[in-house]
Parts: structure tokens; sequence; C-alpha cells
């Protein structure tokens, strides 16, 4: 069986491009799209901030004060306009020209004192549509203002600051979480390393799968392979194992490599988060993983090498693989829902289970009875599927289809 | 000495939609089964060559998946040295060295490692499996290439690391499925030569092919089958008596096609 084994993770290794897409691929590419992604996004609102904005303002001379802070900033350039307060058309029209970025109507009863005239509303024209800074910009400078005109207020009235607060905010409620924050970060992303990980090793151990089967058969190895006088369950038990290394080395490479990237592409505080998060984790959770990981892998390989098996070619092979990966999202997606838990039917579910005791894991939350059906009914599967990948061996109908 | 007796097999035909028009006209297709070998016997002694002939999808291929082990037959018996292989197919692949015409090679390995690679399956050591390599790289005029990866031969190449592959274990019958099928003049030379060798060993061959030549320049006995069924067997001589003179007519006459 090893003999089979380390011949096919000889000519593994001597391959390319399967190399190429199991450990380059992701040593490289994700961190180049995670980092792409976050550079741009960050250019992005970036630009939105410091973009120099075109406004016009109606009504400027009821609040003088306002127009002329707005004027005084930087980056926001006045342009004039005619139009009154009324021609709502005629300031749609100026914003969809892009004559300006936003409007800003004031109305005639604007009064800088609270006290006589009650609730001051302004009117801002934007489109609202596209990423855009406007609002935050110009809250900066009217909530100046605003404060200004309320302290000037509550002096007028001669009322302490004590009372202040409590005019502004009635009832406070002080909310105390007593989820730590391993249990708050990992109900945030505890459901999406499952999810990550079962994807990995799928597609990882895909490539090889196809390669030690339909390959085979297309390259017309196999049936010199069947007469040699190795007992067939050897022979399967051999590329079993290199199907699921495969796997579990492509998602390790992954996940290794996402974390390292993510440390070094985070800074400072992230980096204490991270490192403070993980060590939250015992290692016997993460032994826990592992473990639980194991009989996954051998249902995929399982699977696939049945599947590999049966396909006459190498394309046949991945027609079969394709619709694969979305029957192992379901469960993972499921295991995501919120108010589902690892309790009751849903331990018994395969993959699902895992995923879900993943979750907890990482929580920190486990009910670690659950791992007795978790170990039972993915340990059965995989069991009942690898025994049903040495019958698939033996059958004539499928080697030679 | 090799010894086959009414040896038969069917297959179940998954759709009898798919079946060819030539496969629905075969009188072999009863029901949900085609009987694809029938009744074959044929006897090779040592030292001899046996050509099988026969027109295509007469069963000479399943016929020889069987005498590999590759398949398994419903009935009938496989003899080697008096011994019935059939209920004992990993004796049969100890005895039995096979190649396919449409044999292939792992191409990310190298033909020493290709031919390592079945010499452990063997359970050879890996004294006996170095010295059988240069032993074989002598006959067949391997060592220039021997240490490269296999992806990059030709043709030629490709058989003669095959061959080596094919009889690495020191097999006590040697099988070949139309060896010169699709070979250029110098790749098909280097089989008949190696089969020439075999039979100055003393090793029986059985081959199948489709070139009456071959049958002459090798062929000790022949054996003719059609539609699974056995037609003809007899030593060359009776073979070329059927008919004046040309083998082709000789074919033909013992599968009724005169």
């Amino acid at each position: 069986m090893w003999l089979v084994f380390r011949k096919e993770i000889k000519e593994l290794l001597r391959d390319r491009k399967t190399l190429f897409f199991m450990i380059a691929l992701p040593l490289l590419l994700f961190p180049l799209i995670f980092g792409g992604v976050a550079y741009f996004s960050g250019k992005a609102i970036e630009k939105a901030q410091t973009k120099t904005l075109n406004y016009a303002i109606i009504g400027a001379e009821n609040a003088p004060i306002l127009s002329a802070k707005i004027a005084e900033v930087d980056d926001l350039s006045q342009v004039n306009t005619d139009l009154q307060s009324g021609n709502e058309t005629g300031i749609k029209a100026l914003i969809t020209s892009e004559t300006v970025d936003f409007v800003l109507v004031i109305p005639a009863t604007f009064s800088d004192d609270i006290l006589s005239v009650g609730q001051n509303t302004l009117t801002l024209y934007l489109n609202d549509a596209g990423l855009n800074m406007v609002q935050r910009r110009l809250n900066k400078i009217i909530d100046n203002i605003a404060e200004s005109n309320r302290d000037q207020a509550f002096i007028t009235l001669g009322i302490s600051e004590e009372i202040q607060k409590g005019l502004l905010e009635p009832i406070l409620v002080d909310k105390v979480s007593t989820a730590d924050k391993r249990e708050n970060i990992g109900e945030k992303i505890g459901g999406l390393i499952p999810y990550i990980i079962f994807i990995l090793c799928l597609q990882g151990a895909m490539l090889p799968a196809t390669d030690i089967g339909a390959g085979e058969k297309e390259r017309g190895t196999l049936e010199t392979l069947l007469i040699s006088p190795i007992p067939r369950n050897q022979l399967v038990m051999g590329k079993f194992f290199t199907i699921a290394f495969a796997g579990v080395t492509s998602a390790m490479v992954t996940v290794g490599s996402l974390f390292v990237w993510g440390v070094v592409l985070s800074q400072g505080m992230a980096i204490e988060l991270i490192t403070e998060f993980m060590g939250a984790i015992s290692a016997v959770d993460f032994l826990l993983m592992f473990a639980m990981l194991v009989p996954i892998v051998a249902i995929f390989a399982a699977v696939l090498l049945s599947m590999s098996i049966y396909a006459k070619s190498f394309k046949e092979a991945q027609g079969y693989m394709t619709p694969l990966v979305f029957i192992v999202i379901i469960p993972i997606i499921l295991a995501m829902l919120p108010g589902i838990k690892l309790e009751g039917i849903y331990a018994w579910v395969p993959l699902m289970n895992v995923a879900l005791a993943i979750k907890e894991l990482i929580k920190g939350t486990m009910d670690y009875m659950a791992l007795i059906p978790i170990f039972l009914s993915t340990t059965a599967i995989a069991g009942l599927l690898i025994a049903f990948c040495i019958y698939w061996f033996n059958r004539e109908k499928v080697l030679f289809r | 000495m090799i010894e086959i007796k009414q040896l038969a097999k069917r297959f179940t035909v998954e759709n009898p939609k798919k079946l060819s028009e030539q496969e629905k006209k075969d009188p072999r297709l009863k029901g949900r089964f085609f009987h694809s070998v029938q009744n074959v016997n044929f006897s090779c002694n040592t030292g001899q060559v046996l050509g099988l002939l026969g027109p295509n999808g007469a069963g000479k291929t399943t016929t020889l998946r069987m005498l590999s082990s590759a398949l398994k037959p419903d009935s009938g018996q496989i003899l080697i040295d008096g011994e019935d292989v059939v209920q004992n197919p990993i004796l049969a692949r100890q005895k039995i060295g096979f190649l396919s015409g449409s044999t292939g090679l792992y191409g990310r390995l190298s033909g020493r490692e290709n031919i390592e690679y079945f010499g452990k399956l063997h359970g050879m050591n890996a004294q006996a499996i170095n010295d059988k390599i240069e032993e074989l790289a002598q006959l067949l005029d391997l060592s220039t290439f021997l240490d490269r990866r296999s992806e990059n031969y030709s043709t030629g190449m490709k058989q003669k690391v095959s061959i080596a592959r094919a009889v690495v274990h020191s097999p006590k019958v040697v099988v070949l499925d139309e060896p010169t099928t699709g070979l250029d003049i110098m790749a098909t030379q280097t089989v008949i030569d190696f089969i020439q060798t075999l039979k100055v060993q003393q090793t029986p061959v059985i081959f199948s092919t489709h070139h009456l030549d071959e049958v002459k320049e090798l062929c000790d006995t022949v054996t003719v089958i059609d539609e699974g069924t056995t037609k003809f067997n007899g030593d060359l001589d009776s073979f070329s008596a059927l008919a004046d003179g040309s083998l082709h007519q000789s074919f033909l006459t013992t599968i009724g096609k005169v």
C-alpha cells in the first residue's frame, strides 16, 4: 500500500501544474486578492474623503455664519446659482448635470437662536447612490455650529451641566457583554473557517484524484496496474491516502498562507488582536479540529476516487466532480445560519456537525459530549465510502467501461 | 505450457440503444447479455509462439484480458503448467507477463522508475530489480534514455520500456495484445526481435495481431477466433495449407468468408 502511496506522491510532486494549483496559487494569489481588495477600497474611500466637492447654497443669506464656515473649507468649492428653494426640478437638474455635487437649502426661518425658533431644518440634495462622504464632511461643520448654538441656549436658560446631560439623554443604557472577546469574534468568523477549510480540502484533492483514477485509464496504465499481484484493497488504499494527503496539505498551505499574510498585512493592533484570539484557543481544541477533519477528508477522498475511477477520461471525471462542490457547500451554509446549534439531530448530520463544532471550538463554547455523535457519524460514513471504493475497484464494469 | 479450455465471458448490456449497428446484428447478443467469448480453446507449449487471429470484435482482447486476470471468466479453465489460475488470479499475475498495444507509462517517472515500480509490486527486492533492469537494458538497448522522464520518449522508446516492464518479474508465459498496432516499422521490429528472444529462452508467447506477415515470421501455431468461438487451431503449416499459398485466403477460409 505504501508502495503505491509513495509512487503517487512522487508523481504528484513532479507535476508542475498540480503543484502550482495546490501550493503556489494559495501562497501568492490569496494575499494578492485580499491585499488588492484592501488597497483599492482604501484608495476609493480616501478619494471620496479628499476629493474637492462643488456645491451650491440656496438661502445663504439666512445663515451667514454657517455659509462662511462652509466657504472656509479648502476642498469644498462654491458654485453660484440663482435657483430658488422651491425649484426642486432645477436643483435636481443641477446635480444630474454634475455641475455641483450637492445643494444645501437654508430656509428663511433659520436662526442661531434656538430659544426663539426651535429646531432648524436644512435640506441637502445629493446623489446618494454612489460612495460619497458628503454628509459626513458637511456634518463636521454643521455639528460644530449646532453644538455652540445649543450651549448658548443652555447658558441663557441657566441650566447646570448635569441637567444638560439629562436633557440630552434622559436614560442611558450601559451595555455589559458577558461574551468575551473570543466568543464575540468566534461567532463572526467561526462559520467562515470550516467553509474555507472544507472547500480547500476538496479542491486540493480534486486534481490528484482525477489524475490517479481517470488519468490512469486515459494513459493506459490502469490495466497493467490491475494485473500486478498487489491485492486490490491495498491499491485502493494507496491511492486513497494520496488524495487525502493532497487535500489536507492544500488546505493547510492555504490557511497557513492566509494567516501569515494576514499578520504581515495588518499591522499594530490587528496583530495583537490575532495573537490574543489565537492564544485563547487551547492546543487541545486545535488538535480536535484536526481530528475532526480526518474523517471529513476521508469522505471527500473516497467519493472523489470512486468518481475518478468510474470516469473514462479526465474530462468526464471533472464533470462528475464539479457539482460535488455545491453539494458540500449546502450543509456548511446551513451550519452558518443563526439559531442552528450543535444539538440533537444536527450533531449527527455529517459535514454540518463538524462545521458547527469547529465554530463552537473557536468560540470556546464547545459541548465536548457532542464529539461522540460527530465522530460516530463521520467515521461510519467515511468507512462505508472507503468500503464502497474498494468494492467499486473490483467491478469489471467500472474498470473497463 | 499454457492451456485454455472452453473459456466464456458475457457482459451485461446497460443501454441497448447505445449499441452499434454491427453489435445489434451480432448473434452473440442474447437479451440483456452480450456473449463476447463463448467457447475459446487453445494451448501453447514451451518455446512456442502462438498467433491469435480474428476480425475486430471477435473476442481476442477479452480472451487475453481473461488470461491476464484483468477480467474473470464466467466459465472455462486457464491452466499454466497444469495449475488452474482462474480461481487464483494472484498466481496468474505472477506467472504471466502482459502487454497491450494501448499500454502507457507514467509520464512523470523515468523509464527506470516505471520498471522499478512494477518490480516492487511483484515483490522483488531492490538488488533483483537492478540486475533485471541491467539485463533488459542490454537486451532492448535502453541505457541511453532509461533515466529520462518517459513523457518525452518516442513511440519506440515507450514500447521498449513497456516490454521491459511487462517481463521484469521473469514470467512463465508472455501475453501480448496487438503489440505492434500503431507502431512504426522500427518499433515494430523491436517487438518482433523481443518475441524471438523469448522463443530462444523457451518462454511461451501468445500474441494477437492483424498482420499476417508477423504470423509467418514468428508463429509456430495459429488460433483463429470469430464471434467468440475458436474456428481454427493448428500449426502454421496446416494453416497455410487451407488455401493456396496466401495466409489471407487461409484466414478468410477459417471464418467462412470465402
